[in-house]
């Protein structure tokens, strides 16, 4: 009964429009969604040249960006914490415990997974796409964006992944955003909050966002495969 | 006849193989050679070296009489050769944009481009499909739309590579016809293929590559 009572109360908290609430879910979507499109362009160029060329040492950073798919979030952050902090490397930047740290814990946390995947994509594309690409006259530039424009699919695939895995982590965006309310709360450091402050409606509404956007995920990752051709 | 493009030797080793041990070689302008060969003779690879895919030691390479450097070739070269794979590869987008790509790498503008790409469709015979995404074409049809991506732009030597192969019927009659005109167009080509009608076309020159030497026929 108890369960029910707080499901319905995370329903009433959301549709209230409760402001603290969906300043959360803003600041979340914000961080994160600024984070992809900064990682994207990087990742994607790391991912294709790596696919594309041979260079002493290339086996190595492979191994290194596969490592760093299951890299603790907590460990990036605490190493994002040790260099922002007043007395870190980078503590004259004041950044710490503001969005734009959150922003540049995340970028590291999506980058692998968007390199992996852009790897992959190129890796799999028909060696021909580059080959036609190139023979019609394409320059090195136009010849990459058409290999990349033809896995398009794939390379998308990992921008919707590398989205799942820093709209929902806690452990970077807690140490270096450090859970201010309305400033650096998202959904996940305000969930692993509320619910310690046993004020699970509000946990349970945020949980609730939070699988609606890994429900929207995945149909769009179903839809991306189907028109990708892929099963 | 002005020369096109020639060498004084052609090597390429596939480990301890010797692959292509070919001495020299020219290619004219506005003539056109067939080469055959047993399957793995280095046909493909003959071709894919002259494109640039593939590298190779060529001696005394040159294009228009210019010494030119294989896997370097300048700007003006590389434009002026295509080169179309066995089983050609479409871009997963349209007809249209396929044809119009290389037109497009070379900055035509939009209107210029519409235009040639419609000419190059209708030579083709390919107008019906112009929408269409390659996942909806048969193989020759796939051919005919590779070989009016490459007429598009006006190359100055073709490089074919088995164009016929795995056609049969009515795809592969169609095939030879734009292959017969563009040799009746006073086109620079060089073909490897197996096919007979392909290989005795009229003002073909015929080569036979075998044990990594090129033999005229």
């Amino acid at each position: 009964m108890e369960m029910l009572l707080t499901i319905r109360q995370a329903f009433a908290l959301l549709f209230s429009g409760d402001p603290e609430l969906w300043t959360t879910i803003w600041i979340s979507l914000r961080v994160s969604l600024i984070a992809l499109a900064i990682a994207t362009p990087v990742a994607v160029t790391v991912g294709y040249a790596l696919a594309q060329t041979r260079f002493p040492g290339r086996r190595v950073l492979i191994v290194l960006i596969q490592g760093l798919l299951s890299f603790p979030t907590v460990v990036v952050g605490l190493v994002l914490y040790i260099l922002l902090t007043r007395q870190g490397p980078l503590g004259s930047w004041q950044l710490l415990f503001t969005q734009d740290a959150m922003i540049i814990g995340q970028a590291v946390i999506a980058f692998p997974v968007l390199a992996a995947f852009a790897l992959a994509a190129v890796q799999g594309a028909d060696p021909r796409a580059h080959e036609t690409a190139v023979s019609l006259g394409a320059s090195p530039l136009r010849a990459a964006l058409t290999t990349l424009l033809e896995v398009r699919f794939a390379v998308v695939a990992g921008v919707f992944n590398g989205f799942g895995r820093v709209i929902s982590e806690v452990g970077c965006a807690m140490m270096v955003g450090g859970n201010i309310a309305g400033v650096t709360r998202n959904i996940p450091t305000a969930i692993a909050l509320e619910t310690s402050k046993g004020d699970f409606a509000q946990g349970v509404a945020l949980g609730m966002v939070l699988m609606l956007f890994a429900l929207g995920i995945s149909i769009a990752l179903g839809l991306l495969q189907g028109r990708g051709g892929l099963k | 006849m002005s020369t096109l493009l020639s060498f004084a030797r052609l090597r390429k080793r596939f480990g301890e193989r010797q692959l292509l041990e070919l001495g020299a070689f020219e290619i004219g302008e506005g003539e056109a050679y067939v080469i055959t060969g047993d399957n793995g003779s280095g046909k493909t690879t003959l071709l894919r070296i002259l494109a640039g895919l593939e590298p190779g030691d060529i001696e005394e390479f040159r294009y228009r009489g210019t010494p030119v450097t294989q896997g370097r070739l300048p700007e003006n070269a590389r434009h002026d050769m295509v080169y179309v794979h066995q089983h050609p590869y479409l871009f997963h987008t349209t007809v249209v944009h396929n044809v119009g790509y290389g037109l497009a790498a070379r900055g035509i503008a939009r209107a210029e481009r519409r235009r040639q790409v419609d000419e190059a469709i209708a030579w083709a015979g390919v107008d019906h499909l112009r929408s269409l995404p390659p996942s909806k074409l048969s193989g020759g049809e796939k051919q005919r739309v590779a070989l009016a991506r490459a007429k598009v732009l006006e190359p100055h030597l073709f490089l074919l590579d088995e164009p016929t192969a795995n056609l049969d019927g009515e795809a592969r009659a169609q095939v030879i016809a734009l292959i017969r005109q563009l040799v009746q167009d006073k086109n620079s080509l060089l073909i490897a293929c197996h096919d007979r009608e392909l290989i005795e076309l009229p003002g073909m020159r015929r080569f036979h590559l075998e044990k990594g030497k090129l033999i005229s026929a």
